[in-house]
């Protein structure tokens, strides 16, 4: 079932085209990883298909709405963690959830049971008395997060929840994303690291200047970019290396052996590094491998011919 | 009313607004009564400064609101942003009528001479207000809390000096005489007069007619709604 969906979406901040034609369709169930540099449109986008902002032109569904799209019946069923950190700074982590739990429209008991669950369900149960002064930087964005999570939304929207936090609490966050996918949330994860996507994301679109630049599984973008697999075996025995015996394995298109190292070239998705590594460990003894494979770095260096993180001070 | 019980609560944690609240309003009921000007005893023209400060805290909150983003996050609940303004003034109004009861029938308990208590009660509520619809146009113009209220402090003086209730309007140049009707506080002050010596009752209803108008006016312009 689609979730959401955008029809050619333009906004434009002045001159500024913020959103460029953009479509996009969201599914039951996914997690796509929504991908982009600073200032490529991330947030707009969300704005925009929140309600929050007006759009100049195009169209947008939801819940398989097309007119009143952005109803109190449609806003109930979606949560956004927003890229600020927007918590009342004078109300305890359990009042800032009080407030946005009785928003959505829970009250008493309910409301009561849905605030402990999502403290918990964030790590903040031990720290519900504090105020966010109190916090540390992770801690601030958890409870960002579970300001968003008490009514049980459908489809949560999270704009870049990871920035500017230690490791550990990145992987906590990382980790509730898929504790929610896995009861059923559908969940657009906004950043530009793309590692978290890598993790993440069930599928990934990427943006760049307010469009959207290519869109699919990260094993998909990497195979649209990549035509062939390197692997650089060391190996104790280099002159015992069977090259011509490799050559033959299904996929290998060349071996090179160079010094100790062994370098072999295969097509695309051959799926033979086991039985590579198999022969090359019964004749000449491994010691290292490496595999050189593409990421989504590369995947938008290839198609933008610039860096994700270009321009960030990081 | 998830909205307005929030922001009570948030009101009532905050210590200085709890001078404000109750300190203020208790030590002016204690000024003694004056032996020419004003007509009023002391507490009771103090207080009208009083209303004006309380107003600026109390909306005040609107301000962080809107600072910290929460505004903005608000944009994404199935709540209006006039749902959001109403339930936030209706917090602020129950407020300022608590404090004018407790200062009239302070008054009342300590035997100050108030003449007509009751329309006294009128009118003091409904400059608050005022006092809360100025200072809710008066934020929307500022981004940040502090300046906001630093000089909306000068403001406050301003229109307490030139308003008529902390000193005479007949000492003032008649230039600045004429002025002064443009001030909510001037208009209070006819009020304090009629109070005090008024008869015809319609002057009564003028004068608070006028601050309502003021009140509308002001809500208008601060709630236009700006989300930066
Ligand atoms: N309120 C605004 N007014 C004017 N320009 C804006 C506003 N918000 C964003 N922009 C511009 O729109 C572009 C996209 O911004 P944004 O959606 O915040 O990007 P991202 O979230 O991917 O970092 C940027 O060039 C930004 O400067
Ligand atoms: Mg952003």
């Amino acid at each position: 079932m689609t979730i959401a969906a955008m029809q050619g979406i333009v906004k434009r901040y002045g001159n500024e085209l913020a959103l460029d034609y953009v479509d996009l369709s969201i599914h039951e169930g996914e997690i796509i990883g929504l991908l982009g540099p600073n200032g490529a449109g991330k947030t707009t986008l969300i704005h925009t298909l929140l309600g929050m902002i007006p759009f100049d032109k195009g169209s947008i569904q939801l819940f398989g709405r097309t007119e009143k799209v952005f109803s109190h019946e449609n806003k109930q069923k979606m949560g956004l963690v927003t890229q600020e950190l927007t918590v009342f700074e004078d109300l305890t982590a359990k009042e800032n959830l009080e407030f946005f739990a009785g928003v959505y429209g829970l009250k008493g008991e309910e409301r009561k049971k849905r605030v402990e669950e999502a403290l918990a369900f964030v790590g903040l149960s031990s720290n519900a008395g504090k105020t966010p002064a109190k916090f540390s930087g992770g801690m601030k964005r958890r409870l960002n997060i579970a300001c968003a999570l008490t009514h049980h939304p459908k489809f949560l929207i999270m704009d870049e929840p990871t920035v500017g936090i230690d490791p550990q609490s990145r992987n906590h966050i990382l980790e509730t994303v898929e504790k929610l996918r896995e009861q059923g949330t559908t969940i657009l994860y906004t950043t530009h690291y793309m590692e978290e996507v890598q993790t993440i994301a069930s599928r990934v679109v990427i943006v760049d200047q307010g469009q959207i630049i290519t869109e699919g599984t990260v094993n998909e973008l990497i195979a649209n970019i990549q035509h062939e697999e390197k692997i650089n075996i060391d190996v104790s025995t280099p002159g015992d290396v069977p090259v011509e015996r490799l050559k033959g394995l299904e996929g290998v298109k060349n071996v090179h052996v160079d010094g100790s190292t062994v370098q072999i070239i295969s097509t695309v998705g051959s799926g033979n590094l086991d039985r590579v590594l198999s022969l090359v460990k019964e004749t000449s003894g491994v010691v290292g491998i490496q595999a050189e494979k593409p990421d989504l770095e590369d995947v938008f260096l290839t198609l933008t011919g610039k860096q994700l993180r270009d321009g960030e001070e990081e | 009313m998830t909205i307005f019980t929030f922001a009570l609560k948030r009101i009532f944690k905050d210590k200085t607004n709890l001078i404000f609240l109750t300190l203020f309003p208790v030590a002016a009921i204690f000024l003694p009564e004056p032996e020419y000007w004003p007509l009023l005893p002391y507490g009771y023209h103090y207080f009208g400064v009083l209303i004006l400060f309380v107003g600026i805290r109390l909306t005040g909150l609107l301000v962080e609101d809107r600072q910290k983003g929460v505004v903005k996050r608000l944009a994404a609940a199935p709540v209006t942003h006039f749902q959001y303004l109403f339930q936030n003034l209706l917090a602020f109004s129950v407020i300022v009528i608590a404090q004018c009861i407790f200062m009239i029938a302070g008054g009342v308990i300590y035997d100050h001479e108030l003449h007509e208590p009751l329309l006294l009660l009128i009118l003091f509520i409904v400059f608050s207000f005022t006092a809360i619809a100025l200072s809710l146009a008066w934020n929307s113009l500022y981004r940040n809390k502090e300046t906001s209220f630093l000089v909306f402090m000068c403001v406050i003086i301003i229109m307490a000096l030139l308003g008529g209730i902390m000193m005479p309007i007949e000492m003032l140049p008649d230039v600045l005489e004429q002025l002064a009707v443009i001030f909510p506080t001037y208009w209070l002050a006819e009020g304090m007069e009629w109070v005090v010596m008024g008869e015809d009752t319609a002057d009564f209803l003028l004068i608070n007619g006028v601050l309502l108008l003021y009140t509308l006016l002001f809500l208008i312009i601060g709630s236009i709604r700006r989300m930066g």
